[in-house]
């Protein structure tokens, strides 16, 4: 920092030269001049030429002093506008990583769908081979029959094809029909929800994960249970509770129970397992995004993080109770 | 009806039993149960029972569970797994160790099934 600032600087300057003129141009002057007369006239000249050699001086003085300040000032202008735009990249660099980070956590939630799809996929074939079977043995008996008569003597056969046939169709459709719900893409929170067939829907997607050991106690409320939320979402929260239940039973037996539950201003699902349960140190973990009690490779960790947004975005709560060695407790509570 | 071919089919699915009892009756004696226990009596009951085939998933006992017990015991009839599912490493196992003489799938095909039978 210079202590020598412009305002000394110039006061010093003026100072010296105003008092050095006093002390020496007197005395140059009387030498100079012979005509005393004249003097007084020499004295005003002299006088006229100080000021001008002064005012020229401050001229060129303070124009030096103001160009240092007006360049420092174009520097610093400059240099905001640098800052500016280097705030300007490096926002846009940001707001590209928020938007990469975005697709990317789509892309991990529609992962995390797909997967569960892929477990489904192999017991919605088994699910819909065993209507087609019904529609099979159907059509082999009533083409005999057609060709052969086989079944004259025994009309009630008939009857019973052509029941199968019906039967048949209706379970390959109600299943293909659950499957288009879970797979469907909406982003609507105000379509009808029956609650019960939501449930119902899950548990024919998971039938083969559905050991024989497990037996599955279902309690459903009387009426149907109808509110308001996404379809395609709520399914897959039931088939990530129900299926995490479904893994957790590892011994001999077990027991999956359900129950739904209409209250005056919410609607209650409570599913039970007997499984090995939770740690209590993992309990407020298990919405956690990427907390995963299962090998690399048999859950991504994504399952409850996503059950607990989709219940979150439907205004409700979800809750967990475990004891090891007992089993698991969740409760999803919806607003009607 | 007795120089039929009696056959035993095991499903838990009441509607797959009735359609193979009615379709297979045409050409076999064809005896159902609606599990691997039930099916283990009905082995018992009928000594000249030649073919037994069996549904896979079923509760309790599975099919392959039930045909190593039925195999055990009857080393000489024919056993064979009707399922709707791809083929799992334990059927392919039990074809492999001679457990099962082949796997159908379902929807079944009953020409393919009544070739098998007729082979014996």
């Amino acid at each position: 920092m210079k202590v020598n600032r412009f305002e000394h600087k110039i006061t010093i300057l003026y100072t010296l030269i105003g008092g050095l003129w006093i002390l020496f141009s007197d005395k140059i002057l009387y030498s100079l001049i012979i005509d005393k007369a004249k003097l007084s006239d020499y004295q005003t000249y002299k006088g006229w030429f100080y000021v001008i050699i002064t005012a020229i001086m401050l001229f060129f003085f303070i124009r030096r002093h103001l160009k240092k300040q007006r360049d420092s000032k174009i520097v610093l202008r400059e240099h905001q506008n640098q800052l500016e735009d280097l705030v300007k990249v490096r926002t846009e660099l940001l707001e590209l990583n928020i938007k990469r980070l975005k697709e990317t956590q789509a892309h991990l939630v529609q992962t995390e769908k797909m997967a569960s799809l892929g477990i489904l996929t192999a017991g919605v074939a088994h699910e819909i081979n065993n209507p087609l079977n019904y529609i099979m043995g159907s059509y082999v008996g009533l083409l005999r029959h057609y060709k052969e008569n086989t079944f004259s003597d025994y009309p009630e056969q008939v009857g019973k094809l052509i029941e199968a046939m019906k039967t048949g169709i209706d379970r390959s459709s109600a299943i293909v029909q659950g499957l288009n719900q879970f797979s469907r893409k909406s982003d609507s929170y105000d379509e009808d929800c029956n609650v019960n067939e939501i449930v119902e829907n899950s548990l024919i997607m998971l039938h083969n994960l559905i050991k024989s050991q497990i037996s599955i106690e279902k309690d459903y409320n009387d009426s149907d249970i109808i509110i308001k939320g996404n379809v395609g979402n709520l399914h897959q929260v039931f088939i990530n509770i129900l299926g995490n239940a479904i893994q957790a039973i590892k011994s001999e037996k077990g027991t999956i129970s359900i129950k739904t539950e209409e209250k005056e201003s919410e609607v209650l699902i409570t599913i039970a397992d007997t499984g090995v349960g939770i740690p209590k140190k993992d309990l407020k973990k298990v919405t956690d995004p990427f907390f995963t009690t299962k090998a690399p490779g048999e859950g991504t960790g994504l399952g409850l993080s996503i059950t607990y947004n989709i219940i979150n975005e439907h205004k409700g709560k979800l809750e967990f109770e475990s004891e090891v060695g007992k089993g698991t407790t969740v409760r999803i509570v919806l607003p009607k | 009806m007795s120089d039929k071919i009696k056959i035993i089919y095991i499903d838990d699915e009441e509607m797959n039993v009735m359609l193979f009892q009615i379709n297979f009756s045409v050409s076999y004696e064809v005896y159902t149960g609606y599990s691997g226990l039930e099916g283990l009596k009905l082995l018992e009951k009928y000594p000249d029972i030649k073919v037994v085939i069996s549904d896979m998933s079923m509760p309790e006992m599975n099919g392959i569970e039930f045909i190593r017990e039925a195999k055990e015991k009857y080393p000489e009839k024919k056993f064979y797994i009707l399922t709707g599912y791809e083929l799992t490493g334990e059927i392919q196992n039990a074809i492999k160790s001679g457990l099962i003489q082949k796997y159908f799938r379902k929807p079944f095909d009953m020409r393919e099934i009544e070739r098998e039978i007729n082979k014996l």
